[in-house]
């Protein structure tokens, strides 16, 4: 990637100074934590309640019932049934959103200024007052079970789903999704979600999030209202243990009559509170997280074998998957697995240059402010403060903690967290038509598994 | 919303300019609308504009294949473009000091792009563009969709009759002097809007537009838009059925629609709200939560301006849900609001709704320049970005039911229903259990 500088090329001017937005951040009586990012001049309010009810604090005999009690939140309160709180919401322009992830659950909302106070309070109201209706909680369920069914036909969501099933022991969470197996959700029940809402939908471990047009005092005002007597809650999250199923392999997932194989290649990553952090994400940008990445330029500027290729980590409590990822088209499948491989063993043995490094470092630094042009955007970035307790100055020092990533760091962490005899070789695709030449390629250990239906 | 500020200017050669300034973030968007799509594509060379914008990253006289990209991202900015039936855009998102670079790289590349041509770049762009069919068309449950509807809702000969992606036989004949005969027609300044955007002061943007667009030469012989005129009606209900890897039935209804820009237009906007926009829509309470019959429903005009536009509306059948019955069931909802109408409370819902998402996605910069390359582009009226809100809340109940109602006639009614194939020929190679 290094080039000669164009004498034509303009120089850029002296940049404007820009700062994360300061925020506030209170403590209710009943121990909600309440942040608060005013950004005068704007026209929107984005709420986001966090709650510990993730899937990390679910039992695992009861896999999905964190993400199912977050959908069966939005059908309605004590007072009102879904359809009246459907209205009650999207009268005012308002579309509650409820859902969850590994490590939180979110309910949330964005809404013209006008309409936060009484937003504040239907939200409220449906996390201590839910209806948790019996028939709702059917539907929903129902339509996860087929939600799941539809994600299996899909050649990535499915690649996605066994590549953590073949990554993580049989044992350990993290191999399955957040919100559960078909096995799992199909024997919950609503007394469950029930269950799970009263012991994990609680002000003491939860935190408020509001950032844009508002002012401060008007919104704690209307939280102290809405949710100062908010009760309840009890033990969080447990702590995973992730281990991997075995050393390097090769499954392929069969998908008969695929044009393209889905390749997902990589072993277990990071936990979020990682020493490594900031030089294990700049590692995966430099291999695939920009435009001019290594297996982009490879895989698709130079071979032609996919419309793109991109690699990334999934920080969690405990360690995530680190996975790269392609579409290939089916008769080059073997040789786009050689070509990523070639790659991550490269990053590994030899630093970036001092100039393929700067480029990607100075797209993560220069990109910030764009990061944060949407209201939404600013909510968001509070929420790794409030779920993993990182410091308040973290958006302050985001940068400068990018700047000092040197190539060797990037080698260095490579060579810790990509490891070759760990390395999960993983694709959906047509097993008849590409299992001999990828067999033959002997990247190690073969196994053909039928997709679940 | 406070009224978005903007200014105009046109250079001698015809490249319309739009300036925006709001000095909220250190933040500057460059977007640039070409008045060509995939409507404006021969015969035997669809999917041609599209494989056109990827050659447009492969270089110019003073960028190197790949350095578009790479600069861009490494002065910290996002960029992207896009190929659709009526235009092309292409965009950056800069800290706003490094405004120029976005407006060099976009000039070099209209100005000089033919020298950096070369067989090997269109042959590596053309396997890419294929992949990129492969993945979101071949690949895809149920995604030759929009295909199917185009082609069953146009007719042949019509610009809107293929889709944007084009077909794998035309990308393969796609030749270098497509490439060339191409950029000399329509990638010219007087077929084209620029619109600045953000952290800038509007003179400074426009000399700086002036220095790298003013001496592009015009094309004067800019041929007429294509004659894309056709009857308001499909003339008769079309029905298709297409056996796909799905495991579950979805039927799509598509009709003919008024085209994108006029007030029928907008009321037919405010139906597909109405229908299928948030949960207290008609057709997410009666048919999702009440019915049980569907396990999701949406609906959308497509905003395009050609002789008609699209309107689209999926609904995907529940596990056991015959999919006649979620037909019948559709047309039923249908066919009562285009009878009766809205309520006020049904259409104070949907114009909250309207206004927040509208805030919302005026509240990027990029956004905004890119509706306001868009309005210029199509209508030459950048201003309707600030009527937008009004012009929604304006629509009538008795509006929605007549646009409705004229729409959704039988003889206007493209039924494609997706249903679950048979497993392929041959048992499914497996060594072993996929359940652990």
């Amino acid at each position: 990637m290094t080039r000669v500088a164009n004498p034509r090329r303009p120089s850029p001017g002296a940049p404007r100074p820009y700062h994360f937005p300061a925020f506030e951040r209170h403590a209710l009586s009943n121990g909600l934590t309440v942040w608060l990012v005013p950004l005068p001049g704007r026209g929107l309010v984005n709420v986001h309640l966090l709650a510990d009810a993730g899937a990390s604090a679910e039992p695992e005999e009861r896999a999905g019932v964190a993400a199912l009690t977050a959908q069966v939140l939005v059908t309605g309160t004590k007072r009102l049934d879904a359809a009246a709180f459907a209205a009650a919401t999207e009268r005012l322009g308002i579309e509650v959103s409820s859902e969850s992830s590994w490590d939180s659950a979110r309910a949330a909302f964005q809404a013209l200024p006008e309409h936060v106070d009484e937003g504040l309070s239907l939200l409220a109201e449906m996390v201590r007052e839910p209806r948790l209706d019996a028939d709702e909680f059917e539907r929903l369920k129902a339509e996860r079970l087929a939600d799941i069914l539809q994600a299996r036909a899909d050649a990535g969501r499915l690649a996605e789903e066994m590549f953590l099933r073949h990554l993580y022991a049989p044992d350990s969470p993290y191999g399955r999704l957040s919100a559960g197996t078909p096995e799992s959700v199909g024997e919950l029940a609503v007394e469950h979600v029930r269950d799970f809402h009263a012991t994990h939908w609680g002000p003491s471990t939860a935190h408020l999030i509001v950032a844009g047009g508002f002012d401060p005092q008007t919104v704690l005002r209307s939280a102290e209202a809405h949710l100062g007597s908010w009760s309840g809650g009890g033990p969080g999250h447990r702590s995973i243990e992730a281990r991997p199923a075995g050393g390097r392999r090769v499954v392929i997932v069969d998908r008969p009559g695929s044009v393209q194989s889905e390749l997902r290649v990589g072993q277990i990553g990071i936990e979020r509170d990682h020493p490594d952090y900031f030089p294990a994400i700049v590692m995966a940008a430099v291999l695939g997280g920009v435009f001019g990445s290594r297996l982009n330029l490879r895989l698709r500027e130079e071979l032609g074998y996919t419309y793109g290729a991109h690699a990334s980590f999934d920080p969690r409590r405990s360690a995530g998957p680190m996975i790269s990822r392609a579409a290939v088209q089916t008769e080059v499948t073997a040789p786009a697995i050689r070509e990523l491989l070639a790659q991550l063993d490269r990053l590994r043995s030899e630093a970036p240059s001092p100039e393929e490094l700067a480029e990607v470092r100075n797209f993560m630094i220069g990109v910030f402010p764009l990061r944060f042009e949407a209201t939404g955007g600013v909510a968001a970035a509070i929420e790794p403060l409030a779920v993993y307790g990182l410091p308040d100055d973290y958006w302050q020092t985001y940068r400068s903690r990018i700047e000092v990533v040197g190539p060797e760091d990037v080698r260095r962490v490579a060579e810790a967290l990509i490891r070759p005899d760990q390395l999960l070789i993983l694709l959906s695709g047509d097993a008849s038509a590409v299992r001999d030449a990828v067999e033959a390629e002997g990247f190690g250990p073969l196994e053909v598994v039928a997709a679940p239906s | 919303m406070p009224e978005i500020a903007f200014e105009r200017h046109r250079l001698e050669n015809g490249l319309r300019i739009v300036i925006a300034p709001d000095r909220a973030a250190p933040i500057a968007a460059v977007n640039l609308w070409y008045d060509v799509g995939s409507k404006h594509e021969q015969p035997g060379k669809t999917g041609f504009a599209h494989l056109f914008e990827h050659m447009m990253f492969q270089g110019s006289a003073n960028v190197e294949k790949g350095e578009h990209f790479a600069l861009v991202q490494a002065a910290g900015g996002t960029l992207n473009a896009s190929t659709w039936l009526d235009r092309t855009n292409y965009f950056e998102t800069m800290p706003s000091h490094e405004l120029e670079l976005a407006l060099w790289l976009e000039s070099d590349r209209m100005a000089s792009l033919l020298p950096a041509m070369t067989q090997e770049k269109l042959d590596n762009q053309r396997d890419v563009v294929k992949n990129e069919r492969r993945w979101s068309v071949d690949n895809q449950p149920y995604g030759t969709w929009d295909e199917k509807i185009q082609e069953l809702l146009f007719p042949e000969g019509h610009g809107y009759h293929h889709s944007t992606i084009g077909s794998m036989e035309d990308l393969s004949a796609a030749s270098l002097e497509d490439v060339s005969a191409f950029f000399a027609t329509y990638y010219c300044p007087n077929n084209a809007v620029l619109t600045i955007a953000g952290d800038v002061e509007p003179d400074e943007a426009l000399a700086l537009a002036t220095k790298h667009f003013g001496p592009i030469p015009a094309n004067p012989d800019l041929p007429p838009p294509p004659d894309l005129s056709l009857d308001a009606r499909l003339g008769a209900e079309v029905r298709e059925t297409v056996a796909d890897q799905v495991p579950l039935p979805r039927i799509y209804l598509a009709h003919r629609a008024p085209v994108y820009g006029s007030p029928a237009f907008r009321a037919i906007e405010v139906a597909a709200d109405l229908l299928a926009a948030g949960r207290a829509s008609r057709l997410y309470e009666s048919l999702v939560r009440r019915g049980q019959l569907a396990q999701d429903v949406v609906a959308f005009p497509f905003p395009i301006v050609g002789g008609a536009s699209i309107f689209a509306l999926w609904a995907t059948a529940r596990p056991g849900t015959g999919h006649e019955r979620l037909e019948t069931a559709l047309l039923a909802e249908i066919e009562r609001l285009a009878v009766d109408g809205p309520s006020d409370a049904e259409l104070e819902r949907v114009r909250n709704l309207y206004a927040a998402g509208n805030a919302s996605g005026l509240e990027r910069i990029s956004e905004r320049a890119d509706r306001l390359s868009m309005y210029t582009c199509l209508f030459d009226e950048p201003e309707r970005i600030n009527a937008e809100v009004s012009d929604y809340m304006a629509v009538t109940a008795d509006q929605v039911r007549e646009a409705l109602s004229d729409m959704a006639r039988p003889d206007n009614r493209l039924v494609l229903t997706y249903l679950p194939a048979e497993a392929p020929a041959g048992e499914p190679q497996a060594d072993g259990e996929a359940d652990r």
